[in-house]
């Protein structure tokens, strides 16, 4: 395994680990940033979009566990997202900041709508409002988070972010 | 932003991707008893020690509030010595500070809250006390506010509990003195924060003035699975009404799931709580 790779997952880890260590301190659970799906964006935009929808199944996988209400819809909306966002970090050649931040936005965003739909237990009013209130501040949550992990560790991850 | 002309993904990564929506879709079409067993293996394995780690986290958390809230209890009382005509007044925040455990008469356990991200974690929740804890499927679990929901499985040191938001919750319902009976059922959301509940199946001839604090009914008596007395919500509207039969009622929740930390696991036999909650401020 190459130092670069070793490295790259060391930050995942510590991404997956900071999820379960830091949660308590993060405040309302409903906007707060989620870091193991942000450890899944990180893997997915370098990898091939077979990997990142592989490792979109394994965390969603997780995610089902601790949250069992609609068993498989958390593996289905990661798995979706892992491969959209390699495949699209391939075509569009995302390496400014703005776009990274971008796609995790989207991703966090779609990941819930598609975990919402998917699962279907919840409708009218309270889907709405967490599909246009909350996960929107989520996503902003993450990406910000994304986006800050991205230029503290862009040598770890050799990831080029450009402005 | 460049558009890369050329298609990235191989016809290998189609099939993985393709795969994986398969195993999903298989996940979420099989049986309940399959995918709690699933379930319950991953978090007693792989997740274990993430599980334990996000526990230990929130001790650490609620020691720091509890030393805030001692420190204060103990500057109020070193005042309140001062002053001899607050004695009484301090008697009771040491006793609100006590906690709700020490009025609670059936037995319990405690535990914490390890909310996940997931946006359906505000129906359901994993807590830090399991099987070896006394926690047993379809105890109630409570809040110093009220009503939270019930467990749904337990294992070894975790179980889940299925919170009063969750669209199959259902808890039958009294105003204090038992006038008023009804199922309690969530209601959609009046706001962005504001999960509701109602009150169905109210006689229409029972007008229930808003401000009506409703407990659970303990209907079922001791093979019940919520005993009767612990706060659910208070009136606030009148929500649908159909002429004649019945009505249904706006029930603002006494306790809001995204906002607690710790629970507490009734595990005893179900013994009227209202004695417990009578000092509760409902849906402050």
């Amino acid at each position: 395994m190459s130092q670069v790779r070793a490295r790259q997952i060391t930050v995942l880890l510590v991404l997956v680990t900071l999820h379960f260590v830091l949660r308590p301190f993060l405040g309302d659970v409903r906007f707060a940033p989620d870091l193991l799906l942000l450890a899944l964006l990180v893997f997915a935009i370098q990898a091939r979009p077979g990997e990142g929808a592989i490792a979109g199944f394994v965390v969603g996988i997780l995610a089902d566990s601790l949250t069992p209400v609609a068993f498989g819809a958390g593996a289905l909306a990661h798995s979706c997202v892992g491969y959209l966002a390699a495949w699209g970090k391939a075509v569009f050649f995302a390496e400014s900041l703005l776009v990274s931040g971008g796609f995790f936005l989207a991703g966090t965003w779609l990941r819930d709508a598609l975990v919402l739909v998917a699962g279907r237990h919840m409708t009218d009013s309270a889907l709405a409002w967490q599909l246009l209130w909350w996960s929107p501040l989520k996503a902003l949550t993450t990406a910000a988070v994304g986006v800050t992990i991205l230029i503290v560790f862009r040598r770890w991850l050799d990831v080029r972010v450009r402005g | 932003m460049i558009f890369a002309p050329e298609s990235y993904s191989s016809r290998r990564d189609t099939l993985a991707f393709v795969v994986c929506l398969v195993l999903a879709v298989a996940a979420r079409m099989s049986p309940p008893v399959i995918q709690d067993a699933v379930a319950a293996g991953i978090t007693r394995t792989v997740l274990a020690p993430f599980l334990f780690v996000q526990r230990q986290a929130e001790v650490v958390r609620a020691s720091r509030g509890r030393y805030v809230q001692q420190a204060a209890a103990r500057d109020s009382t070193l005042l309140l010595a001062l002053q001899t005509s607050g004695l009484k007044q301090e008697n009771e925040e040491l006793r609100r500070i006590l906690g709700l455990s020490s009025r609670l008469r059936s037995r319990h356990v405690s535990a914490e809250v390890l909310h996940q991200a997931l946006p359906t974690s505000g129906l359901m929740v994993v807590l830090s006390a399991g099987r070896d804890d006394g926690v047993r499927a379809a105890a109630p679990v409570v809040a110093p506010g009220g009503l939270v929901g019930v467990v749904q499985r337990a294992s070894a040191h975790h179980s889940v509990a299925l919170l009063w938001t969750h669209p199959d919750f259902r808890v039958s319902g009294m105003a204090l003195n038992g006038s008023v009976f009804g199922i309690v059922a969530p209601r959609g959301s009046e706001g962005p924060g504001t999960p509701m509940l109602e009150l169905r199946g109210v006689p229409y001839q029972q007008d229930v003035p808003p401000g009506t604090v409703i407990y659970t009914s303990g209907q079922g008596g001791g093979q019940g699975v919520y005993p009767r007395g612990i706060p659910i919500g208070t009136i606030v509207a009148v929500g649908e009404e159909e002429v004649g039969w019945s009505r249904t009622y706006v029930v603002r929740p006494a306790v809001h799931p995204a906002s607690i930390s710790h629970v507490v696991v009734l595990v005893g036999p179900a013994v009227d709580l209202r004695e417990a909650f009578s000092d509760t401020v409902i849906g402050s």
